[in-house]
């Protein structure tokens, strides 16, 4: 075999490439010069001609004008609904945050409760009030965007 | 005229607005992208949209100098397969595990994504088929338009590896079509 030949399992690969328009003039003559001499691989280039122009001849099926008039204002939504979730989470840990601090100031405050248990309750407090508002935004979310509410049972 | 880098750098700086020209550009894409992945019109359009959200959000991480529809194509794909995913999880049918559960008309019937005859309605069909790693290299190239640059890029795979695989998808694509033939 010339060592510009390539083998038929090459040539059905490039095949790829020289329908998509990818292969250098090289390539291309490579592949051409193999079709020309291997009738099998040059059968299989014409069912894969075939497919491309039949996927590259496939309509996709308008959606009605006014999704798309709306899709910007459906993204915006979502970004600034985004940054208002944000807000008010911080807002909600920190009102949460305060109320407890006001129950428990005195534990808090008294000298005779160890440094170590005053950090223990804080970060488990915090950390339940961080838990809290996270899974409450999500059950209210989750709602709203419920794909499953169409489901009949 | 303003350029696709222009429009990142701006949001970047939190021009929220110039999102909009990113937005109008791969809308179409970006919808019937997800509508291959949920045959259905409604959440394709939630989909997408949730995934221009989500790149808004992470959009301060993105260098501007790259592929912005490669990048958002991988955050678009991630929505759809999770969507899918929960979706299965919830909705078993007619598996006994929930007898009761069943779907509305709506979500029954797959919206069409293709113009109907019967030789695109085979191919869909022989799509559908097809594992979803050939389906998506499949539609990255003919309906998504992608190069193969941009398909390496979109797949984190090599290029020399994208006409290989490409090869392998459209022949089982024809195996599938022979099949539904005969």
């Amino acid at each position: 075999m010339n060592k510009n030949q390539i083998t038929c399992e090459q040539a059905q690969i490039l095949m790829m490439g020289m329908l998509d328009g990818e292969l250098n003039a090289q390539q291309k003559k490579q592949v051409e010069e193999h079709l020309d001499r291997c009738a099998n691989c040059a059968k299989t280039y014409q069912a894969f001609k075939k497919l491309k122009k039949e996927t590259s001849d496939m309509k996709l099926k308008p959606l009605p004008e006014m999704y798309w008039d709306e899709y910007w204002q459906h993204v915006y939504n979502k970004i600034e609904r985004g940054i208002a979730w944000i807000l008010v989470s911080i807002g909600a840990i920190i009102i949460l945050a305060y109320s407890v601090w006001q129950a428990m100031e005195q534990f808090f405050i008294d000298p005779m409760e160890p440094l170590s248990m005053k950090i223990g309750v804080g970060a488990l407090v915090l950390g339940t009030i961080i838990l809290f508002v996270s899974v409450l935004r999500e059950k209210i979310m989750l709602r709203k965007d419920d794909k499953y509410r169409s489901i009949k049972r | 005229m303003i350029t696709e880098k222009d429009a990142i750098l701006a949001c970047q700086a939190g021009k929220t607005e110039m999102y909009r020209t990113l937005v109008e550009k791969y809308k179409s894409r970006a919808y019937y992208t997800a509508l291959m992945y949920t045959k259905n019109r409604d959440d394709a359009l939630d989909l997408s949209q949730e995934a221009f959200y989500r790149a808004y959000r992470a959009l301060n991480r993105f260098n501007p100098d790259k592929n912005f529809y490669t990048w958002f194509y991988k955050i678009l794909r991630n929505v759809c397969l999770n969507f899918i995913s929960r979706k299965k999880e919830n909705v078993p049918i007619s598996d006994g595990t929930y007898p009761g559960a069943v779907l509305s008309e709506r979500e029954s019937r797959p919206d069409e994504i293709f113009e109907r005859n019967e030789r695109s309605a085979a191919i869909e069909n022989a799509l559908d088929r097809l594992k979803e790693t050939d389906r998506e290299i499949i539609v990255l190239k003919e309906f998504d338009g992608m190069s193969y640059n941009e398909i390496a890029e979109t797949l984190s795979i090599p290029l020399g590896s994208v006409m290989s695989r490409l090869y392998y998808a459209r022949k089982k694509l024809l195996k599938e079509l022979e099949y539904l033939n005969e």
